[in-house]
């Protein structure tokens, strides 16, 4: 489309959305405009499709919808409540009514969860503790996303940094007995490397190793604990106080370390070394501190993470120990860290059961409802289902909270023919029995055109079509459609293979052509196009388009021979 | 369709009785049983099924690409004469490139994310044609080109996450191009991509495989890719061939059911929208426990008490038998090939009998089956 223009907009809808502007920030400065001004409402009970190329802001727009992240500016209205303008405690208590499903079902299920909980889940997202949120817990996301965007980048130098880090970590930690060794007047071959880059050199490669190695642990951690979303309030409690005490025991036990190094031994090459075990318990204590203001996302591996970080420090410590001091405290520890281990697990227990308790009968009902006997799958895990059953569970899932609106991001993208027309069945049996009113966002235009009541069209982050299905599809409006019609294949070998192609790749979102976004690939384009952006407007009842020759109506253009669109490639 | 008047010409891959077993810790499974086909020089055969149904384990066997421990695989592949199953490592490593190439599924996953794009394109050349670094990559930059990415000589140094997914699927090709395979085996190599990519990306297959006069296997769940890209199908369920047709006549005259409930779960564009899909009822089958009969059975709205004791075999439609309604199928089969013009199935009551026609009365009768032909009930 390319185009502006709110002409297909409706006054009475339950969620409108006006203007979504989503922008990102990219390398250099530059910004990724990933939707530019969409506009969308959606009608009690109804279906609206979205279509598109990859990367033309579908998902984006969804996400939008949904404040995650808060569009760029725009507004979003759902039942008449405006939702840009909620804080964070007020979006989570939205979101029960807003619901999502995503793309790849198996992926976006926690797989340590039983389907008990997983389904569970929304039901209590609502009610919990969000106060807790802190500036530490943006930190952890700002932390998050810095690692990532620098692993990204990094991926060649961090690979060797890594190779290099596993190797010095194993020098490292063998140098304490380099130096004994050295003592005793014996050379191991640990001193070798020493010997000769020097003993500097190595320890400042150590401590680069050491370095590496945590921001990638780190970085690991993050992503494991990310994605998947939030756990109760009590549980979120116990690890955090865990986790304190894990600060306060490391910090205080390298304190003790590094007053003992120095008395001891003296000398900056121990100190170097201890330097490399204090760094680690640094790091480790920054993370376990983000962990602690973020509650609700440490989880089960929040806990998994802080007491195995503990025992893994305790371990360095005990190491610097002697004699039967080393003993003493190894089993000390042992025996306090297999009592935290007790106790955070019967607290947590406790507190799921209580939950599980609440939530069951609601969670039968929902499984019923998608067709997954809830007696076979409540105490399964996700990864022992296959695609199509995750995906129901998925769909159970949104459903548990009584949503009014639900964004289906690509539900049956991921599926097999034959499974997807179940679940396609099923999202529209689920719509006749309880209203729901979906956005239904695929690729694929027959799947769209199947389940939707309305359907919209974007291209490069906007709007260029919305249209009544049948109608779209049996007479395209806007030469772009023409084009995505004309790419799907057919099941029946006579039908032609579709001979308008669109040539080309999406141009680079950072830097939209002026104009109408589709020109650069449109096979009607004229110097208007270059210069003025069409604006959505009605050329048939309820058919709204935004070009300013579009292929229906009053000014359509004599067709132009599909052959002749411009080919970029093959 | 391609000139496929080559004359005597023996097949390029003859497949027979293929059987791969996984030995798993709740037994073996049989995921490709007694498979047998074969491909001439430059014919184009897609291979359906669901997922699971042993598509990629097949194709996998034929390029002897599969893990190495707790795996049997027996049988006959012949390529262009050579016995596959007996070839070791190195001969093997001989054969990957300019013998036969694979695009698989997953771009990102089959490329190697540290290594530059040229470098990757220009290896296997480097290997089977001993060129020099520099040969290499004026030969990647001519393939990139060939595979119709923008701006080659920008690309040729860049990694494969800093390009689409479309862009990494033509990368995959060009890797696979490379050494001028004559057999191409494409498993699902779209299924990752959208509809504007996946056709550009299946155009240019087509291309490079008619410029280069290549074989392709293309190997799909969507019947409607393989709709106007083949020359033959074969439709896979549980590890076995369940029919195997001339695509025009596949599509005209399918026999087996489960042919026919894959096409019928189809969305289709042409239909009015909420139109009622039609499904496939049930599960695809566990693969450890197969069964005993018709493999398709539990979930077949024509199966009767015989398709539950006894498995059919894969036999060939009698020739006096009238394609239903072809509209092409004579114009092909002016003179009947021989290799590819058999049409294959396996099934008791055949799609289109008036036999299968009582055996769905009989079912809907007995409550097993309901009138949109979805299994209800399978305590049988
Ligand atoms: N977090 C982000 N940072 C930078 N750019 C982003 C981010 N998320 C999305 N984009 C960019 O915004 C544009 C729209 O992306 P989006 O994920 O909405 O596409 P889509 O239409 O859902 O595509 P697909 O069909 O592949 O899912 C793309 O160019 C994408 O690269
Ligand atoms: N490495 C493996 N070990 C055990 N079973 C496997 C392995 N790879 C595939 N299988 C099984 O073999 C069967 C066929 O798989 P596959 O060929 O991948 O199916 P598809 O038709 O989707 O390509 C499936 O039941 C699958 O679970
Ligand atoms: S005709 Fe012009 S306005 Fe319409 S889609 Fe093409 S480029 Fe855009
Ligand atoms: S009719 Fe019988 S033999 Fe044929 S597919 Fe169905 S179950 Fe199998
Ligand atoms: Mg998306
Ligand atoms: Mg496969």
């Amino acid at each position: 489309m390319a185009g502006s223009g709110n002409a297909h907009l409706r006054p009475d809808a339950l969620l409108s959305a006006r203007d979504l502007v989503v922008e990102f920030p990219a390398a250099g400065g530059r910004t990724v405009y990933a939707i530019s001004g969409v506009s969308l409402d959606l009608a009690e009970g109804e279906t609206l499709g979205l279509v598109g190329e990859s990367g033309c802001g579908k998902s984006t727009t969804g996400r939008a919808i949904l404040q995650l992240p808060r569009p760029t500016s725009g507004t979003v209205q759902l039942a008449g409540q405006e939702l840009t303008e909620l804080d964070e405690d007020d979006i989570r208590k939205v979101r029960p009514r807003l619901q999502m499903i995503y793309q790849d079902p198996i992926s976006s299920l926690n797989p340590r969860r039983r389907v008990r909980d997983i389904v569970a889940e929304p039901l209590f997202i609502a009610l919990e503790n969000v106060s807790r949120r802190t500036a530490m817990a943006v930190w952890q996301d700002r932390i998050g996303e810095l690692l990532q965007n620098l692993l990204r980048r990094a991926a060649v130098p961090l690979r060797i940094v890594g190779r290099l880090a596993s190797v010095a970590f194993v020098l490292w930690i063998l140098s304490e007995t380099v130096e004994e060794r050295a003592a005793e007047g014996w050379l191991g071959w640990t001193q070798v490397p020493a010997a000769i880059i020097g003993f500097p050199t190595l320890a400042l490669l150590l401590l680069a190793g050491a370095i590496a190695l945590m921001l990638g642990l780190t970085w690991v951690l993050l992503a494991v604990m990310l994605p998947f979303g939030l756990m109760s309030r009590q549980f979120g409690e116990v690890s955090s106080a865990v986790g304190l005490a894990g600060v306060v025991v490391t910090t205080g036990a390298s304190a003790f370390m590094l007053w003992r190094t120095w008395s001891s031994f003296g000398g900056w090459a121990k100190w170097l070394n201890s330097g490399g075990l204090i760094l680690l318990t640094a790091v480790l204590a920054v993370w376990l501190l983000l962990s602690i203001a973020k509650p609700e996302r440490a989880g089960a591996s929040g806990v998994a993470t802080t007491l195995s970080a503990m025992v893994v420090l305790q371990v360095f410590y005990v190491a610097g120990l002697d004699g039967g001091i080393k003993l003493a405290v190894l089993v000390a520890s042992a025996v306090v860290d297999a009592l935290l281990f007790r106790w955070v697990l019967r607290r947590y227990r406790a507190n799921r059961d209580a939950e599980r308790e609440q939530a069951e009968p609601r969670v039968r009902e929902v499984l019923e409802y998608v067709g997954i006997n809830p007696d076979d799958a409540m105490d399964r895990r996700p990864w022992e289902f296959s695609g199509g059953q995750a995906q129901r569970l998925s769909i159970a899932r949104a459903l548990v909270s009584v949503p009014q609106v639900i964004i289906c991001d690509e539900p049956v993208s991921s599926l097999d023919v034959s499974v997807q027309a179940q679940i396609l069945n099923l999202l529209e049996d689920l719509k006749n029995l309880m209203g729901l009113t979906l956005v239904f966002i695929a690729h694929d235009l027959a799947v769209v055109k199947n389940v939707s009541d309305r359907v919209a069209v974007m291209y490069l982050g906007k709007l260029c079509e919305v249209s009544e299905p049948d109608a779209m599809f049996d007479e395209p409006a806007h030469p772009y459609t023409e084009l995505l019609l004309a790419a799907i294949p057919q099941p029946d070998p006579e039908a032609e293979l579709g001979s308008g192609r669109i040539g080309g790749e999406l141009p680079s979102p950072m830097d939209p052509p002026s104009g109408c976004r589709f020109r650069t690939r449109c096979p009607h384009a004229a110097q208007r196009c270059i210069d003025e952006e069409p604006e959505m407007r009605e050329i048939a009842p309820g058919r709204f388009v935004a070009c300013h020759t579009p292929l229906v109506g009053d000014s359509a253009p004599v067709r132009v021979e599909m052959a002749s669109a411009p080919r970029g490639e093959s | 369709m391609p000139d496929l008047s080559g004359s005597d010409e023996r097949p390029l891959l003859d497949v027979a009785e293929l059987r791969t077993t996984f030995h798993t810790p709740v037994g073996p499974l049989v995921a490709v049983d007694g498979v047998e086909w074969s491909l001439r020089r430059g014919a184009r055969l897609g291979v359906v099924g669901e997922s699971g149904s042993g598509k990629s384990v097949m194709s996998r066997s034929i390029m002897r690409l599969l893990p190495k421990s707790r795996v049997t695989s027996t049988g006959n592949v012949s390529f262009d004469g050579i016995d596959m199953m007996s070839l070791g490592r190195r001969e093997l490593l001989e054969m990957w490139g300019p013998q036969l190439a694979m695009v698989f599924q997953d771009p990102l996953g089959s490329l190697n994310p540290v290594m530059k794009i040229g470098k990757q394109v220009g290896e296997g050349l480097r290997v089977h044609r001993d060129l020099s670094a520099r040969a290499a990559r004026s030969a990647a930059l001519g393939l990139l080109e060939e595979v119709g990415i923008p701006e080659p000589h920008r690309r040729i140094d860049e990694y494969p996450h800093q390009l689409s997914g479309g862009m990494r699927q033509r990368i995959v090709i060009a890797i696979a191009l490379a050494c001028s395979p004559r057999l191409l085996i494409a498993d699902e190599p779209t299924t990752a991509l959208d509809v504007t990519v996946q056709a550009q990306i299946l155009d240019l297959i087509e291309a490079q495989r008619a410029e280069r006069n290549m074989s392709l296997v293309l190997i799909t769940h969507d019947l409607g890719i393989v709709a106007g890209r083949t020359d033959e199908i074969i439709v896979m369920y549980a590890g076995r061939i369940v029919e195997r047709a001339p695509t025009s006549t596949l599509f005209s005259d399918m026999r087996m059911p489960y042919t026919e409930a894959l096409f019928r779960s189809i969305p289709k564009v042409t239909d009015d929208s909420h139109a009622r899909l039609e499904i496939i009822g049930g599960q695809p089958p566990q693969m450890t426990d197969l069964p005993l009969g018709c493999k398709f059975a539990p979930r077949c709205k024509y199966a009767q008490d015989l398709c539950f004791a006894e498995e059919p075999a894969l036999i060939e439609v009698p020739k006096a038998a009238p394609a239903r309604s072809s509209i092409s199928g004579s114009a092909d089969d002016g003179e009947p090939d021989p290799a590819a013009g058999v049409h294959l199935y396996r099934c008791f009551y055949p799609v289109g009998t008036p036999e299968a026609a009582e055996a769905f009365e009989r079912n809907i009768a007995s409550g097993r089956v309901s009138e949109a032909g979805v299994v209800i009930r399978t305590d049988d």
